[in-house]
């Protein structure tokens, strides 16, 4: 036989000692580098072979992407600077102050999947090698997976700031070590908590992570209320303004790694100043990032060593746990889902109530749902302590429209984009089911549709009352709000068929990659879009009482454009954005999907 | 070179394993055999360090798994039930990458990752992405590197399951071959034939007991049956009524407890 002529290598215990060993922590790292290198070498190699052109679509949506937040930026930052400078500072600690809790979760988060969840942990907890050593190789992934959105949306801001201010070119050079040392102290903040609640607090970790994000959700609404609850009752004035900035410098603390990162930034981009004065910036500037660097590094050391001490102990002890036993509890929506109807709709209906169910009882999903949608809502709800005119109440309307759009489509690119893709590696059952493909697809549409909708819609209700606005103008956002529903969904499932990834099994990193960008930059386009059509009519309204004086009618464009007609026209064009931003993808996704070859 | 010195493993209130003595004396393909939730993963995971005894020490080679992890898993091979690989990796790196955490020398590992290469008939895909696998190359890419360190303890859950005739009347024959240059196997297996062929020793688990442990042969002597198949003699071992915990029939064939 082939396959025996080898046997003569046999080895004996005594040449297994001699010819394999422990190896160093310095060897350890080096493997676990050129594993990753191997990996994203062959990944790269894929795409460019086998997808080059959603590749190029991707890095030139990103690209547009980047530019317009550039550009939005530059022209905030210019704003500021002629008026407000020193507001910069204050925006700079608050944004980098909320964007450090989120690392925390969403390293801790991504960890706790990577180090306790994965098959690769598995094999690799199987083998000579340090958990310390895993835990580094898994905390790199958590890091870049947590962090990316932070470079895509942090660089255009913090290069648009470096313009605006005649930075020098070493303050471009200094970005990447910034974020990069900013970001590893949130991120091994998020790995020693999730380390520490698995190994010792064992089945209480639910509670604990729900406390700790009730912690997280009742500062943002102390915050919020402490901004808005006590806004002056004549709106927005010097005194309120003034108000929000004492009581949004909470975030200006010395002790906080956002404060190094926002004053660094600051001094790093100081170059207006004498010249003698420039070195002293600089100097300062690298004082900062040392202070980040050595503090990233110190707790990246704790959470190392507190992997060396407690990894395996939480894998084993979450290994060994007994899989809480559910009751049953037929929930009525469910029944009365699937008996409603004919019989030719029921397998749809199936899929719906299936898809509902797991939704249910996947708490990271129906959690960040009520979150997200909660914090919005809380908003809205204070927007009734301030007094508006009709031309800033219609303002604020349309940028709460753009806001819950932008929030659905966080929701329906992190958790309904994937949902194609997970059915991957249970396709065999989908497969024999006697349901068409097609119907499969659309049933992620409407699960997503409709679930989208009632949130989405009620929320700007609510936004629409609490701002007093007219009942027309509620009509048109609605509508907008159903359109964003519609083509959200149709994008995310969409370009989930079109792209599968049938292998992969966590949701977030099938998010993560390219499908799950592209979906996000095409919904965040999609969303633009929407909002902007159905604006203008409002918007010449507002131009033309400003350019047109007193007349109380006005005429010629801005009269057409202002009138029911250009109203109609606006909801028109909304309606074949929608229309195209919902059936072009699902058509994509559909043909995909009926030739799939699992 | 493997030991399990009164090991009892619980989850919860729930015993998985209880008491579990157990010595597995070098160059032995030892088969542990047990209906489904008997305590024979629980009792792999303990072997191979992914779970902890909650009483007891597991030793390999006189190195404790809790104790002295990566020690013992210099010593020790795994093949698990459900094979893991990279899959934007090939067969090839994903060899030199176990080869590397063994700390094998490059030349030494070169030759070694041929060998295996050869053994397992990978040369044909050694180089493709191990996406593209089928189950049964997969477990043989799988055994290709638990071999590859010329371990002294081999431990197997489930080894057969996706392997073709040919496969796995190579793994077999490779079996037999090392444990008689002095490798210990440990083999956790529904496939009662094979156990028979090749077992020097079987352990029959129930309810996370260990209810018998000697030779198919003894087993035959002590069960009382018309049958003389390991079949059912094992249906006959496994479907016993227990009774009182401290009365627990186990039967306790060899004197290598």
């Amino acid at each position: 036989m082939n396959g025996m002529n080898g046997m003569n290598g046999i080895s004996t215990s005594s040449s297994h000692e001699e010819s394999c060993h422990l190896i160093a922590v310095e060897a350890e790292s080096r493997v676990f580098s050129g594993l990753r290198a191997a990996i994203a070498w062959q990944t790269l190699r894929s795409m460019l072979a086998e997808a080059r052109l959603r590749l190029a679509l991707v890095v030139l949506l990103s690209a547009v992407f980047w530019g317009l937040l550039y550009g939005l930026f530059f022209e905030a930052f210019s704003f500021l600077d002629s008026i407000h400078a020193e507001v910069i500072s204050l925006l700079f600690n608050a944004f980098f102050s909320s964007l450090m809790v989120m690392l925390v979760f969403s390293t801790g988060i991504l960890l706790y999947g990577n180090m306790y969840c994965s098959p690769e942990t598995r094999l690799l907890l199987t083998l000579p090698v340090r958990a310390e050593a895993i835990f580094a190789h898994k905390f790199i992934d958590a890091m870049w997976f947590s962090s990316w959105g932070f470079i895509l949306l942090g660089s255009p801001m913090l290069v648009a700031y470096g313009i605006v201010r005649g930075a020098p070119w070493t303050y471009y050079l200094l970005l990447l070590p910034f974020m990069v040392s900013f970001a590893l102290i949130p991120a091994s903040v998020g790995g020693i908590l999730c380390m520490a609640v698995v190994a010792w607090l064992g089945r209480l970790r639910m509670h604990a992570l729900a406390m700790l994000v009730a912690v997280a959700a009742a500062g943002a609404v102390w915050l919020g209320w402490s901004l808005l609850g006590s806004a002056v009752a004549g709106g927005v004035t010097t005194e309120w303004f003034d108000t929000v900035i004492t009581r949004l410098s909470i975030a200006e603390q010395k002790f906080l790694p956002s404060w190094w990162l926002s004053s660094g930034l600051m001094e790093a981009a100081r170059w207006r100043v004498q010249p003698e004065a420039r070195f002293a910036s600089l100097s300062e500037a690298v004082k900062f990032l040392a202070v980040l660097v050595s503090n990233g590094l110190l707790l990246y050391l704790l959470a190392w060593r507190l992997a060396r001490s407690s990894y395996r102990l939480g894998f084993s002890q979450l290994v060994g746990e007994m899989p809480a036993r559910r009751q049953r509890r037929i929930a009525w929506f469910d029944e009365a889902l699937s008996a409603a109807g004919t019989a030719r709709g029921r397998p749809m209906r199936l899929l719906l109530v299936k898809d509902l169910r797991l939704f249910r009882r996947d708490i990271a999903q129906w959690s960040q749902f009520a979150i997200f949608f909660g914090l919005l809502g809380l908003y809205f709800f204070n927007l009734r302590s301030f007094n508006y005119n009709l031309v800033y109440a219609s303002m604020i309307s349309f940028m709460n429209l753009a806001v819950a759009g932008l929030i659905l489509s966080t929701f329906t690119t992190r958790f309904v984009y994937p949902m194609i893709s997970l059915e991957g590696r249970r396709f065999w059952i989908l497969g024999l089911l006697p349901v068409h493909r097609d119907q499969i697809v659309w049933s992620k549409f409407l699960f997503s549709f409709i679930g989208g909708l009632l949130p989405c819609c009620g929320l700007l209700c609510l936004s629409d009352s609490m701002l007093g606005i007219s009942l027309g103008l509620v009509g048109v956002h609605e509508i907008c709000g159903v359109v964003l529903c519609m083509g959200l969904s149709g994008i995310a499932v969409g370009l989930g068929a079109w792209m599968p990834d049938l292998r992969e099994p966590s949701p977030a990193k099938i998010a993560a990659g390219f499908g799950g960008t592209l979906c996000l930059v095409l919904s965040s386009l999609f969303i633009v879009a929407v909002v902007t059509v159905a604006a203008v009519p409002t918007y010449l309204t507002m131009f033309s009482e400003v350019f047109g004086g007193k007349s109380p009618s006005p005429t010629g464009i801005f009269g057409w454009a202002s009138g029911p007609l250009g109203t109609a026209t606006s909801l028109l064009i909304v309606g074949v954005i929608g229309t195209i931003a919902t059936f072009v993808p699902l058509q994509l996704g559909l043909r995909a999907f009926r030739r799939l070859e699992p | 070179m493997i030991e399990f010195d009164n090991v009892t493993r619980t989850y919860g209130p729930k015993p998985a394993v209880t008491d579990l003595s157990l010595r597995i004396p070098r160059g032995e393909l030892f088969a542990l055999l047990g209906p489904n939730g008997a305590g024979k993963t629980t009792t792999i995971k303990m072997l191979v360090g992914l779970l902890r005894p909650s009483r007891g020490a597991v030793r390999i080679c006189g190195h404790d798994l809790v104790k002295e992890t990566r020690a013992a898993h210099l010593h020790t091979g795994y093949v698990p039930d459900e094979p893991t690989l990279y899959d934007k990796l090939t067969g090839r790196e994903f060899l030199w990458f176990i080869a590397d955490m063994f700390g094998l020398p490059r030349s030494l590992a070169a030759e070694k990752i041929g060998r295996e290469i050869d053994h397992f008939e990978l040369a044909d895909c050694a180089d493709d992405l191990a996406e593209s696998y089928s189950l049964g190359m997969r477990q043989r890419l799988v055994f290709a590197a638990a071999l590859l360190h010329d371990p002294d303890v081999l431990v197997l859950d489930e080894p057969m399951v996706g392997l073709d005739p040919r496969t796995v009347r190579i793994v077999k024959d490779l079996l037999k071959a090392r444990t008689r240059a002095g490798m210990t196997v440990f083999m956790s297996t529904h496939t009662l034939a094979m156990a028979e062929e090749l077992a020097d020793r079987v352990g029959i688990m129930v309810r996370g007991q260990l209810r018998f442990l000697g030779t198919v042969a003894e087993l035959r002597d002590q069960v009382a049956t018309e049958s003389t198949s390991l079949e059912n003699l094992y249906l006959e071992i496994t479907t016993l009524q227990p009774v009182a915990a401290s009365d627990t029939p186990v039967v306790r064939a060899t004197g290598a407890i």
